[in-house]
């Protein structure tokens, strides 16, 4: 009996691995911002979640209000969230680089605050949800289940992501520079680098990260104020687990978190939500700077 | 010339104190300026259109009763607090509005946690609070039936509604044995799935709860639940997430195939408020749930099919350019109600208008709603039913409506406990 069940059984683990690898591949979109924030800028920027929301909202006006494709939507979004992301940093940010911690926490809470209520203002209370672009409706036939598009595009586009991050600070010019800039910021500065410059940069590429991962989500997920609180969250624990800074970490944390998360809903539904904490808890105990921070 | 003044000032004090009250006070037959009621819901997140019924709700009721000349003479006026679906915000909204802002009432409340966090602030500040939708049977029967807290009154049917209907409708359909839950991770969605179970072993026997995962407040992605309800098998699934929720686990269902699955029904719990209905009104159209999608609520607007209701929708859409969902009807149906507790009593303090609530049977648009004094609730009939297309409305609306007499499913005093846990 119990043999004649196991392919079946077999089928549904491998299934619920693959929709653990699409929820990763969301955390890792939004973790990925945060953590080349914090290596470069060594901002702990509480209001990557509210980037992460302002991507949605400006996909959802773009593509579900405004009718334009969907991919052009969610380029439009990035675009404009990369704008705000230049505000914050030349506005405000970098105006509390040298001073107390504290004040980065003030500040960039005060902008989840300010976007919070910007949002309620702008597109009112009450959630946000397009129709499915068509070519992104349906399902293939996987492990015997039926895997949903849409969370396949998800994975490629993380994916895709994952292997551009890569090639991007390690084969190009820019990329050698930021890394410098992270490593040593005097010495990138006395060799000539316009730090402020590489800053801005990071932040408006790190904000745009935030917003592809709300905007990619738009037409399965709603948009409403508040989303980005409930994404900061997971995403400080990848973060942390994967190694303040640590882009490889933030990439191999977003796996184990989204998979883990699938499984515990499979196989511990009653403690799935602490699963996530206690793997925090252990990393944090046993390796406290994080899986890959050197 | 100093005496003049002196006689001056004198003259002008007893001038004030001989001028009548203002005109509103001098009207007003329970002698305060103005009658005050402190509204509360969600007015962030995915749940936030709840708040935002609750408060059109309640302003379309004080703008008809003060226009018809207010309570007593009394004119209303309402002061809307977001609670964020979370209880120290909404205990602490709570305080403000009875301590500071000087609420005589209080209404409206969407989260079951939250009610219950209130509710012993409630008889410690002395102020009745009508709640017009959080959900869970204990704040009734544990803390009004149980504990006595009789500043705790109820417009809207709790989760009998969402739990006892589903049992039994789904009793009488035989080839329906396997089911599962996709469950609000707090009290809601325990004491749902819950009292769903109990109802239904009574009835059916051989009914089996082969799953049940919990997702928390502001989920964005219910895949995983989706998947691991589906890798055992149920016919039929009962979901407890609520509003935007609600539709993003629709949708996330949708494009997983669960609707072309084996699965012979969709119980989605709330699924009929007007804000969830507005969200899945493609899919429906394009017959996306293949009939297999049930939904229930507190209030539908397209039932009872009376001139009160029609008259009521018609209003409501002119105001608000909105169909009503439950919250707005419920909270515009507990400001009556008031209105009728206080005439009858003719007093705003505690006791006096609890006793004028007692007896009390009231139209409402919803339909006759009649006060039981054991649990302090106001009892009437909202039917459920799977979610169609209507050509008379914009969105779609509950249809093949299943009816039940209130009495057959709401619980009765002695009250057996019904376990909030997982």
């Amino acid at each position: 009996m119990l043999i004649a069940e196991l392919p079946d059984f077999m089928d549904d683990i491998a299934f619920q691995g693959l929709i653990g690898l699409s929820m990763a591949m969301y955390l890792w979109l939004i973790s990925a911002g945060l953590t080349i924030i914090f290596g470069v800028l060594r901002i702990i920027n509480f209001a990557h979640g509210s980037l992460f929301m302002m991507g949605a909202y400006l996909a959802f006006t773009f593509y579900g209000q405004l009718g334009l494709p969907f991919w052009l939507a969610i380029l439009l979004s990035l675009l404009g969230v990369g704008l705000l992301g230049l505000v914050m940093e030349r506005g405000f940010l970098r105006r509390i680089y040298g001073i107390d911690e504290a004040y980065q926490l003030l500040l960039t809470f005060g902008f989840i605050l300010i976007l919070d209520d910007a949002v309620k203002i702008i597109w009112g209370g009450v959630f946000k949800i397009p129709a499915i672009p068509p070519f992104l409706d349906g399902a293939w036939r996987v492990f015997g289940r039926s895997f949903p598009v849409y969370n396949a595009f998800v994975i490629a586009v993380g994916v895709a992501v994952a292997v551009g991050l890569w090639a991007l600070f390690e084969k190009t010019w820019w990329g050698r520079i930021v890394r410098a800039t992270a490593s040593d910021r005097e010495m990138a500065n006395a060799i000539g680098v316009n730090v402020p410059r590489v800053f801005s940069g990071v932040f408006v590429f790190g904000s745009m990260l935030a917003a592809l991962g709300g905007a990619l989500g738009t037409p399965v997920r709603v948009v409403a104020p508040g989303i980005g609180a409930a994404m900061i969250i997971q995403a400080f624990i990848i973060t942390v687990i994967g190694g303040l800074g640590n882009l490889k970490g933030a990439f191999v944390a977003s796996l184990i978190v989204g998979i883990l998360s699938a499984y515990g809903t499979l196989f511990f539904p009653v403690f799935e939500l602490f699963l996530i904490f206690a793997i925090m808890a252990v990393v944090l105990l046993l390796r406290p700077q994080g899986l890959f921070a050197r | 010339m100093k005496k003049g003044v002196g006689i001056l000032s004198v003259l002008f004090v007893l001038t004030l104190l001989l001028l009548p009250a203002s005109p509103a006070e001098a009207q007003c037959q329970l002698g305060v300026p103005v009658i005050k009621i402190g509204v509360q819901g969600a007015a962030s997140g995915p749940h936030a259109d709840y708040g935002r019924q609750i408060e059109m709700g309640a302003t379309m009721a004080i703008e008809e009763i003060n226009a018809a000349g207010g309570i007593l003479g009394c004119k209303l006026e309402i002061k809307f607090m977001d609670d964020e679906n979370k209880a120290a915000t909404g205990v602490k909204n709570a305080r403000y509005l009875v301590a500071e802002w000087g609420a005589h009432f209080m209404v409206g409340t969407d989260s079951s946690g939250v009610a219950m966090a209130m509710g012993p602030v409630l008889a410690e500040l002395k102020r009745i609070h009508f709640f017009t939708h959080a959900a869970t049977h204990r704040l009734t029967e544990e803390l009004v039936a149980g504990k006595g807290i009789k500043e705790i009154v109820r417009v809207s049917v709790p989760v009998y509604q969402d739990a006892i209907v589903a049992a039994l409708i789904f009793k009488d359909r035989p080839e329906i044995k396997r089911w599962a839950t996709i469950g609000a991770d707090y009290e809601y969605g325990y004491v749902t799935w819950n009292l769903f179970k109990e109802t239904l072993r009574k009835y059916r026997p051989d009914a089996e709860f082969v799953a049940a995962v919990w997702a928390p407040f502001l989920t964005l992605d219910f895949s995983p639940h989706v998947s691991a309800v589906m890798a055992q098998k149920p016919d039929a699934i009962l979901a407890t997430p609520w509003a935007g929720e609600a539709v993003m686990l629709l949708r996330q269902a949708l494009i997983q195939g669960v609707f072309d699955s084996q699965i012979q029904a969709w119980w989605q719990a709330m699924g009929g408020s007007v804000d969830v209905l507005e969200g899945i009104a493609s899919e429906v159209q394009r017959d996306r749930f293949k009939g297999k999608l049930w939904a229930t609520a507190r209030y539908i607007h397209n039932w009872p099919d009376t001139p009160e209701n029609k008259a009521f929708n018609e209003r409501f859409r002119k105001r608000w350019a909105r169909l009503p969902n439950y919250s707005a009807e419920t909270t515009y149906s507990a400001l009556f109600i008031i209105k009728a507790a206080v005439e009858k009593s003719r007093s705003l303090e505690t006791p006096k208008v609890i006793e004028g609530l007692k007896g009390m049977q009231i139209n409402n648009p919803g339909g006759l709603r009649v006060f039981r004094a054991e649990d302090q609730q106001f009892i009437y009939n909202v039917p459920a039913g799977r979610v169609v297309m209507d050509p008379k409305y914009p969105i779609p609306v509950l249809g093949d409506l299943k009816v039940f007499a209130a009495k057959d499913y709401y619980r009765h005093p002695p009250f057996t406990p019904v376990a909030a846990t997982k």
